[in-house]
């Protein structure tokens, strides 16, 4: 997958930039589908497919605490794709500048 | 006896030098006494003054909040984040009680951090999620976990009580689980209101009885004199007490008046 797809699979609706920012503005943020779903007020039926795409991405980790499933954010894995997300900027940018 | 000293030096005093280490303190106070605060100064001096680590676990507000808040004390907490020597975890408090399999909510941020401090806020907060009967049971757990890993911990208490209103210790929650409980308190006094703080409760140290004013300047906590012209200050309805003048002119009145009559 180049940058151009994963940028527009990361931000493919509006509610996927909010959990976005919701784990890059709080990393410490370790959480059940519920609780996330409760810190951008929505209800967790309507973001678990959002949140499933961003752990395949290896985005978010999904792991087991007791009888729960947590979500948390690789943030090895944030810093690499805020890069990403960087540098797609950067040349989008210079790419329309040099547009006629 | 080793100390966990807060960095807060009026305080360290009062606490004979700081609480005792791997104690579970209770940090107790109404809305906007400075508990986050306090607790959030114990965890930054402890870093950057005595090389002891730390977490901070919250159920209230986002660390986004806490950065914020903490940038206006000139605390920088992510940079202390990335250098691994502090970790704000934001979870819900349900994940803190669950303690089946190998793992729970603390495990991977204490194995990452090796801290020595941490904070809990709020036990007021896990209260709302567990019944009562339980929460004795929970908080026992809780207390019994920081200790196994050797932690030095602030239990934030948010206590429903108002300038003018008394507080009593029974508001507290299960206090008498904890080794040390610091109350915070706002107290009117001639129409304004300002803050005052007392240790309750040393388990296994002399502390200061005495209940002190405290500001929260721009940066950070600071513990001043004793209320010594005022009494009933904990009840909340404090009044000026006897100035050591006036009582010494009482007892010479008191004494010229028993020659007399003599």
């Amino acid at each position: 997958m180049n940058t151009g797809e994963l940028v527009a699979r990361l931000l493919a609706s509006e509610v996927r930039g909010d959990i976005l920012a919701l784990f890059h503005r709080n990393p410490g943020i370790i959480d059940t589908l519920e609780g996330v779903a409760l810190r951008i007020g929505k209800r967790a039926e309507s973001i678990e497919e959002d949140i499933k795409d961003f752990v395949d991405l290896g985005i978010l980790r999904a792991r087991r605490i007791g009888n729960s499933k947590v979500l948390s954010l690789n943030r090895e894995r944030d810093r690499e794709t805020q890069q990403l997300l960087a540098e797609h900027v950067k040349n989008s940018s210079a790419g329309s500048s040099e547009q006629p | 006896m080793s100390r966990t000293r807060t960095g807060i030096r009026e305080l360290d005093d009062m606490l004979r030098g700081g609480f005792l280490e791997g104690d579970a303190v209770l940090v107790a106070g109404s809305a906007g006494t400075g508990k986050t605060t306090l607790a959030l100064q114990y965890l930054v001096n402890g870093i950057t003054q005595f090389r002891e680590r730390g977490i901070y676990l919250t159920f209230e507000q986002l660390p986004t909040q806490l950065y914020r808040d903490a940038e206006s004390f000139g605390w920088d907490l992510r940079k202390l984040e990335d250098e691994n020597k502090l970790r704000l975890i934001c979870t819900s408090p349900n994940l803190l009680q669950e303690t089946g399999g190998e793992e729970n909510i603390l495990t991977e941020p204490i194995r990452e951090v090796q801290p020595q401090r941490i904070v809990i806020d709020s036990l007021s907060h896990l209260a709302m999620y567990t019944d009562e009967k339980d929460m004795r049971k929970e908080l026992y757990r809780l207390i019994m976990l920081l200790k196994a890993r050797s932690l030095s911990s602030l239990l934030i208490w948010e206590a429903n009580q108002m300038a003018g209103q008394s507080l009593h210790i029974s508001d507290l929650g299960s206090s008498f689980l904890v080794d040390c409980i610091l109350l915070l308190k706002h107290v009117e006094i001639e129409s304004s209101i300002r803050k005052a703080l007392v240790v309750l409760k040393m388990r296994g140290s002399d502390h200061d009885k005495r209940l002190r004013e405290f500001e929260i300047t721009p940066t950070g906590v600071n513990v001043s004199a004793p209320f010594t012209q005022y009494e009933g200050v904990l009840t909340g309805s404090p009044h000026r007490s006897l100035t050591e003048e006036a009582a010494n002119n009482w007892a010479l009145a008191f004494g010229k008046n028993k020659q007399k009559h003599s």
